[in-house]
């Protein structure tokens, strides 16, 4: 049985006097514990598809429904990361993983612990009580992962979070994200447009295309986990999806 | 504790750097000099023994101490006062578009009028005592308050917002978390101008409503038997609080934005 599923889904933006079309007939089964890179050019609207299955745009039409029950506004069950880390200036570190637990019913001393497991989890023992000014591009990213991850989510929604760092940073979080995700067995949602990233991580990668974003195809990536980046069979890979963008 | 060192850290260095102490050194000799020209000039610049005089003077009779306190709490009901109001006020326009609406003309009308103006209809309502000071106190510290916290509450970034809906925050946990940090530089600024507005229109007020224990009453009163001794001893005591209490807040400001790139406070 799929665990999330997005049916049929529309979604108009108005502009000026017409309705835009952001995207048209969406439809995806996503399995539990399944990496899903999302690619396309910019204005392909995965951004906003992101936004409809984490609850924080609810005007569409279609379903989209997790484990059978639709969606409807944002939930702790559905952890999003956006492309800059959104931390909170006036907090530590320990503090902005603590915010995704502050609306959980969970005791202190069991906060205490996941937000200490998740810190490390994401390799920044010892930071606990920094403040972001004092991190770098990558490791409030990495805080981010934390907070969206502490509250053990169903899913978790990543929109292009690598996408402001510089290259080296990025590639050594592409693999820290592979190795969270097979730790964590959770599933994710990858939206990016960096395909290579796409195909490193996702276990299928759904190419989209613009003006109306629409899913092109979606490219199974038939590599066990660990990879690596110099596999060969992900190089083939990456040029077929590059092929399908470009035509 | 930490905060405690800094603190002094913050309010000595200054004070220990020679450069610092030049003008003021080269001031104190110049008054010497003058009040040593003849009784005209003694006068108007009292020689500085006899205000180190009457300094200890004051002091032995207990009488520094009793209207510096009066000054003090005065000072700090007035300022706890209104500044809650502002507080309050402001954080009620920021969260109230009709509040906003409906308030903002006239309080900014009324804040054109200048404080110590409002003196005679003050004196009118509460009298000369205590309270007729506190009030005039207490508009010192509301007005920068009230205009700061509405200022810091109001514009809150979308960014931020998405976050507390992602989280399920409640409309409290959401000021807690997110507005009133964002707000705190704001207030800080506020409190920054109001504290030694505050202070200043302490000892006016006392000046004015001659009654009481207070600075600005013992001023008042060696004015009128030309003490100047007295006079000065007050006016360097008055002088050196305001000193104080600007440094104890840009401490507390330092510490409370400590997660702030550079203190900018």
């Amino acid at each position: 049985m799929s665990f999330l599923t997005i049916h049929n889904l529309n979604k108009h933006f108005p502009q000026e006097n017409k309705l835009l079309t952001v995207l048209n007939q969406i439809d995806l089964e996503i399995k539990q514990g399944e990496f899903i890179s999302i690619v396309g050019s910019s204005g392909c609207g995965k951004s906003t598809l992101l936004r409809l299955i984490a609850g924080l745009d609810r005007e569409y039409e279609g379903e989209i429904r997790l484990n059978g029950q639709p969606v409807q506004g944002p939930d702790l069950k559905r952890g999003l990361i956006f492309q800059e880390h959104r931390l909170l200036p006036w907090l530590t570190v320990s503090e902005n993983v603590g915010l995704a637990l502050e609306e959980t019913a969970l005791s202190l001393a069991e906060r205490k612990n996941l937000i200490q497991d998740h810190i490390e989890l994401v390799g920044l023992k010892g930071f606990e009580k920094s403040y972001p000014h004092q991190l770098s591009g990558g490791m409030s990213q990495r805080v981010a992962i934390a907070r969206g991850l502490v509250n053990k989510p169903d899913i978790l929604l990543l929109d292009e979070p690598f996408g402001a760092l510089d290259a080296i940073t990025r590639d050594i979080l592409q693999k820290e994200l592979q190795r969270i995700w097979e730790k964590e067995k959770i599933t994710m949602i990858l939206v990016t447009h960096d395909i290579e990233e796409a195909v490193f991580l996702g276990d299928r990668v759904v190419v989209m295309s613009a003006r109306p974003g629409k899913i092109k195809c979606i490219i199974p990536i038939d590599v066990a986990h660990p990879r690596q980046k110099e596999n060969a069979q992900l190089f083939n890979l990456r040029n077929q999806a590059i092929s399908n963008l470009t035509h | 504790m930490s905060t405690l060192i800094k603190f002094t850290k913050h309010f000595i260095s200054p004070m220990r750097s020679v450069r610092s102490w030049v003008i003021p050194l080269l001031l104190l000799a110049l008054w010497q000099y003058s009040s040593s020209q003849n009784a005209g000039h003694a006068y108007a610049f009292v020689p500085l023994q006899n205000v180190y005089n009457a300094f200890i003077e004051l002091l032995k009779t207990g009488e520094l101490l009793v209207n510096t306190w009066g000054s003090l709490k005065k000072a700090l009901l007035g300022f706890i006062f209104g500044g809650a109001a502002g507080l309050a006020l402001g954080a009620f326009m920021a969260y109230s578009k009709i509040a906003n609406a409906l308030i903002s003309p006239i309080f900014n009308a009324i804040r054109q009028v200048p404080l110590l103006g409002l003196t005679p209809l003050i004196a009118l309502w509460l009298g000369n005592g205590e309270s007729a000071k506190i009030f005039i106190i207490a508009l010192a510290s509301f007005y920068p308050l009230v205009i700061n916290t509405y200022q810091g509450l109001s514009h809150h970034e979308s960014k931020y917002q998405e976050l507390a809906n992602m989280y399920q925050f409640s409309g409290w946990r959401e000021f807690r978390r997110i507005r009133l940090p964002q707000a705190l530089p704001y207030i800080l600024t506020g409190i920054n101008l109001a504290v030694p507005f505050t202070w200043i229109t302490t000892t006016a007020s006392e000046l004015l409503f001659n009654a009481g224990a207070g600075l600005g009453g013992v001023m008042m009163k060696a004015e009128a038997n030309a003490a100047m001794d007295i006079l000065l001893v007050c006016a360097l005591t008055v002088t050196l609080l305001g000193i104080v209490m600007t440094a104890l807040v840009r401490a507390l400001s330092t510490h409370l934005l400590r997660w702030r790139p550079r203190h900018a406070a």
